[in-house]
């Protein structure tokens, strides 16, 4: 995460009123915040986040309002202040039988309870019962004018409303200090640019935005899961350090061999199935370092970007780089130059001297533009994934290709539950493009090489995508799917390695408690002593894959651990004297998450020790007699 | 690559040297350190030994298996090791014990001896028992930690290191190192690999601990769990030593350029003013109630231990609600933004099948009662039907008394009999009943009941106040000159954000114009646009 506000980045606003306004900060654009006035955004850009502004008069000879950074201590003025006229001891909190004993500034103290999102009173211990509206004698038209030629960022007109107050003699402390914070809220010129990262953005999503497209997920349900799920920086592309296995790969058809790995390492693969627009997919990407493009690749990115104004796919070495050059720039459309640029590299390569620059590199079309380690698999029950809101994150998965410098573009890969399942009935999958030779190719015109570039290009990405997944071996499965999880489970537990960690988050409990229920104690042994007739013969491969039955819906002896918890933040005010949980809180589904771990069944009959094992003989006994 | 912790990268098997976790049940998970050792441990022959209630398990048979592998427990004499050795020396003697007697009984031994080499392979498999061998995560870890202070759970941990942005690369400070559970936690949070060499700069977890042997265990455990170049513990007070580290260039107080700082101690006020920028005025300090910094550095050259381009965030964790008001507080004094308090609430949730009915297997948790109201109702029908046979039967004086008593008894087991049939036919089709004697059984035993969950009989209702905090970067006039000259104000050509209604109107007028013509002048805006910002961005 950058710690400036970069140009035409996402961010949020904070408004006085807690609202949130999330915005891309385009240059030289004007940011209107409604009622609180507005401002350019070139007084944001590569300034620090987390920094609260407050809206300036605009200056005679300026089209525009200048900020103010507000320092924390005028921030917290109020309530410091507020804090040393109380007693810092620990009675600060008036406890009810404090009256009468008198002992300084807490005696007699009574105060309101305000809901803070509301601002609205929700019980007060006031003898004098205090109207706000009735005792105010500015009028409406008084304020709005106020408003309207109101300077030093709203202060003047908050001053004057207190000051008109009638009975501000009459309240208490305390109900003095939420009069001003109601009016504070309501008029001061303030705002704060928060990044919006994923917490932020689930936040926002949560509260301002529809929490349905998000499957109503909390922060806390997204942290479980993470760590659950063991999701974590997954080591550096075993491949990509040494350049020997590029060149010992060129000419080979698929490229799908992984180079024989070393042993030790289990590359960090996870496979998600998220239903959740993409927040899941880039919460775990913000685990794994990969959600965010750093800024040097996004610096050459614009340099590359000057010298040939258009990008190309995010091939593993930089020197394939400067190949992309001048012809199909005047030949092809501006949207298909993505993929004509794969022409370049391939056709050059293959016809001309290769320059030094390009000696080591593997032709175009055979470059899998995956990383093998840290990735992220996601698995779609569409034809196309939506991972929308990755969009915040400078990243379009219906055109990677525009962003190759992006880390996602490498490390995150998608594929549907067909291709997965029945890869023979995808159509690119299956039909492998026929070879053309180097000469064939380049007495093609442009556009049908072009073409054929891209055919090739497609089925090779494809075939990765789905051959190494279906290899398994994943290092966790994450789901937040509104499908029925027996039915990713069947499918996906094979592919994970074993002692891989599982966390499915759902939205209600149901669907979580029939899936624990399918490893229950009960099914679990009844699966060791007596397996589903034929099963017992079958290699512990087949078993993995074998699809299920009414009694076991799940093969139970390949998880372990299956349990269920959820979790639930609750928020405070912490102001002195009156600290207490707030008032309201968001409803709605309460969140569940299933965690286990894969586990590999020994081969053969096993047969658990202990207590439990007597207990059944018995019944089994009693069952025999009767 | 086996210098990787095992909790960043167990590899795809067990390997001895490695941390593995041997899962007994739910709550009871055992952390072992595999060991290859040749010749016997403890006594036993087949080397080092797990000994649970599942059966005995020799580290041999745990090496060298995929992770999450089931092991079957192996047939090991536990009960006569060490006594056999002593009484039996020639005969059982191994490994090492047995070139120990090897000189007092010569050939004999040496026979049994390159047998034995073989032993660790042919260990006999007991008939049952099993465990399951995971590898180490930082969530079964702390569900196997030894405690040695309050234990900071997963549903704190995890919620925590998401608020603070522990990302991958980050420097994150970690005051309390306790049990480690954090700390495992947080080293995986901001692994982004093992720096290569002393210039390269990877994620990594300045810990700080007070108890000097909380201290020494867990220096200990980092190097066990291979996390000692991603966690550096030290031994501090932080309320007056504050949080520089010594470094690599052997500077004895050198700034960890901390992005994230999580506090878990008693007074986490105390230990705040050292996060700051600079060094707070003793002024600001004592208005709060805080003694003045004790560093002897003046103002100029006091070193924060933040980093100085980015926020920090923060969290403290105290189980009590005065610590809390005291440190938010004093965060306010220092500065700090966007405080926030939370507490976090966890249940865990029982699956478990409730079986309640009259023909319900006898069982331990079912519950045999009626399950409806026809149930009970056919029961009542049943108990008040013989309740009047009886007498009827008793009214009848040509029947014996001991008669009775044996048609009675025979009656009511016909009776009982029919019922539970008749019940059963209601869920269980025909076939099955006949199939077998007991009309119950048929229902699978792990399906019968309904299926409902629980929140655990014992829930964690207070774990510890968590305090968040962000900490902005500086921003001096300079800077914000500097910016104000690269991106200067006052040629704006857009507004975004909340409109009023006129210019909303002025908008969909314009979209709502001739697509062509929109279209072309947008074009030529566009590319005049671009040419004249072009030399400013760069």
């Amino acid at each position: 995460m950058h710690s400036l506000v970069q140009p035409n980045s996402w961010v949020a606003l904070r408004l006085p009123s807690g609202n949130l306004r999330v915005l891309q900060v385009a240059p030289n654009t004007t940011i209107s915040l409604g009622k609180y006035g507005s401002f350019p955004t070139n007084l944001i850009i590569q300034r620090p986040y987390h920094l609260t502004y407050e809206l300036q008069d605009r200056q005679p000879n300026e089209n525009f309002n200048r900020l103010r950074i507000v320092p924390a201590a005028e921030l917290y003025a109020d309530i410091l202040a507020e804090g040393e006229k109380t007693p810092v001891s620990e009675d600060a909190t008036p406890a009810p039988d404090v009256e009468g004993a008198d002992n300084g500034p807490s005696e007699a103290v009574e105060y309101s309870l305000v809901d803070p999102d509301s601002g609205a009173v929700v019980a007060t211990t006031d003898r004098a019962e205090i109207d706000a509206s009735a005792r105010q004698t500015l009028t409406l038209d008084e304020i709005e004018a106020l408003k309207k030629d109101g300077t030093d960022a709203g202060r003047a007109l908050i001053a004057k409303l207190m000051l008109s107050h009638t009975a501000i003699d009459q309240k208490t402390e305390y109900s003095l200090a939420k009069y001003k914070l109601l009016k504070t809220r309501k008029y001061i010129r303030r705002f704060s640019i928060l990044p919006l990262d994923v917490p932020m953005l689930d936040y926002w999503t949560l509260e301002d935005k529809d929490a349905s497209r998000i499957m109503e997920m909390r922060e806390e349900m997204i942290g479980l899961l993470g760590c659950w799920a063991n999701v974590h920086f997954g080591g550096t592309d075993p491949c990509e350090a040494p350049p020997t296995l590029k060149t010992e790969q060129e000419g080979e058809d698929t490229k799908m061999e992984e180079p024989e790995l070393v042993q030790t390492s289990a590359p960090g693969r996870w496979l998600v199935v998220d239903d959740t627009g993409g927040l899941l997919v880039a919460a775990m990407a913000e685990r794994m370092g990969i959600l965010y493009a750093s800024e040097e690749d996004k610096l050459n990115r614009e340099q590359r970007g000057a010298k040939h104004s258009n990008s190309r796919q995010g091939g593993s070495t930089a020197g394939q780089q400067p190949q992309i050059k001048d012809e199909e720039g005047s030949t092809q459309v501006p949207a298909r130059q993505e993929d004509g640029s794969e022409v370049k590299p391939e056709s050059e390569g293959a016809t001309q001297s290769k320059s030094p620059q390009t000696s080591h590199k593997r032709p175009a079309e055979h470059v899998v533009p995956y990383a093998h380690a840290n990735t992220i698999t996601h698995i779609h029950p569409n034809a196309q994934p939506n991972l929308s809101f990755l969009r915040y994150y400078d990243f379009d998965i219906t055109n990677p290709t525009h962003t190759p410098y992006h880390p996602l573009a490498k490390h995150l890969m998608t594929l549907s539950w067909l291709q997965l399942l029945e890869p023979e009935l995808d159509s690119t999958y299956n039909s492998p493009p026929p070879r053309a030779t180097p000469e064939e190719i380049y007495s093609w015109k442009t556009n049908r090489r072009s073409t054929y570039h891209r055919k090739r290009k497609r089925w090779v990405k494809t075939r990765h995508i789905i051959d190494t997944t279906r290899k398994g071996e994943f290092s966790g499965l994450v789901v937040a799917s509104s499908m029925d999880p027996i039915s990713i489970m069947r499918h996906a537990v094979p592919l994970l390695a074993g002692g891989a960690p599982i966390a499915i988050y759902s939205q209600s409990i149901e669907a979580l408690t029939e899936l624990a229920d399918c490893y229950s104690l009960g099914r679990r042994a009844a699966w060791a002593t007596n397996m589903p007739e034929g099963l017992a013969d079958k290699t512990l491969e087949e078993q993995e894959k074998w699809t299920g039955n009414d009694d076991f819906p799940l093969n139970p002896s390949l998880v372990l651990g299956a349990s269920i918890q959820t979790s639930r933040v609750r928020k405070w005010q912490v102001l002195p004297g009156r600290t207490h949980p707030l008032m309201s809180g968001k409803g709605g589904s309460e969140g569940y998450i299933f965690t286990a771990w894969r586990v590999k069944p020994a081969e053969g009959k096993v047969e658990a020790r202990g207590k439990l094992r007597s207990r059944k003989r018995k019944v089994d006994d009693q069952n025999a007699a009767s | 690559m086996s210098t990787i912790s095992p909790f960043l990268d167990p590899g795809p098997l067990t390997t001895p040297g490695a941390l593995a976790l041997v899962h007994l049940s739910r709550d009871n998970v055992v952390p072992v350190y595999l060991r290859e050792g040749s010749g016997t441990v403890d006594g036993y022959s087949e080397g080092a030994v797990i000994n649970t209630r599942f059966g005995s398990f020799p580290h041999s048979t745990l090496i060298g298996q995929p992770w999450g592998s089931q092991i079957r427990a192996s047939i090991v004499d536990t009960g006569s090791r060490g006594r056999k050795k002593r009484k039996l020396g020639d005969v059982v003697a191994t490994g090492a014990a047995a070139t120990a007697v090897d000189d007092a009984t010569g050939n004999d031994t040496e026979a049994v001896n390159s047998s034995t080499s073989h032993t660790r392979d042919v260990v006999k498999t007991a008939a049952t028992g099993f465990i399951h061998v995971l590898p180490p995560t930082p969530e079964i870890w702390t569900s196997s930690l030894p405690h040695r202070t309050q234990v900071v759970y997963t549903p704190d941990y995890s919620y925590i290191l998401h608020r603070i942005r522990a990302r991958p690369g980050a420097q994150i400070i970690e005051a309390g190192s306790g049990s480690g559970s954090f700390t495992h936690a947080a080293a995986r949070a901001v692994y982004s690999g093992y720096p290569k060499g002393p210039g390269d700069k990877r994620g990594k977890v300045w810990s700080f601990e007070f108890n000097h042997d909380r201290f020494l265990k867990m220096r200990e455990e980092v190097e066990d769990h291979r996390l000692s170049r991603i966690v550096q513990v030290t031994h501090r007070d932080v309320y007056h030593d504050g949080f520089l580290v010594h470094s690599d260039d052997d500077d004895d107080d050198a700034s960890p350029e901390a992005e994230c700082v999580f506090l878990d101690v008693p007074a986490p006020w105390q230990a705040l003013p050292h996060l700051s920028r600079r060094k707070p005025a003793p002024s600001l300090l004592a208005s709060g109630g805080l003694e003045p910094l004790n560093s002897k550095k003046e103002t100029s050259d006091w070193k924060s231990p933040l980093r100085a381009d980015r926020a920090v965030h923060i969290c403290t964790f105290s189980p009590c609600i005065e610590q809390v008001t005291k440190t938010v507080e004093t965060m306010r004094r220092l500065g700090w933004m966007d405080i926030e308090m939370v507490e976090v609430a966890q249940r865990r949730i029982n699956v478990l099948r409730e079986k309640v009915g009259l023909n319900m297997p006898l069982e331990r948790g079912t519950n045999q009662s009626p399950r409806n109201v026809d149930e009970a109702i056919t029961r009542l029908k049943q108990i008040d039907g013989r309740f009047k046979e009886f007498y009827r039967d008793k009214r009848d004086v040509d029947v014996s008394m001991d008669d009775v008593d044996a048609e009675d008894g025979s009656d009511k087991g016909q009776a009982a009999n029919g019922n539970v049939n008749g019940v059963v036919k209601g869920d269980v089709n025909a076939a099955d009943t006949n199939t077998n004697t007991s009309g119950a059984s048929t229902l699978k035993p792990w399906m019968a009941g309904r299926l409902v969950h629980r929140t655990e009989a014992e829930i964690k209702t207070h774990t510890s106040y968590l305090v968040f905090a962000v900490l902005p970067q500086e921003w001096s006039e300079e800077q914000e000159a500097a910016a104000f000259e690269k991106w200067p104000c006052g040629k704006e050509k857009k507004i975004i954000g909340s409109l009023d209604k006129e210019t909303r109107k002025q908008e969909k007028r314009e979209m709502l114009l001739g697509n062509k013509q929109k279209k072309t002048a947008a074009k030529a805006e566009g590319s005049s646009d671009l040419v004249e910002r072009r030399p400013e961005r760069t």
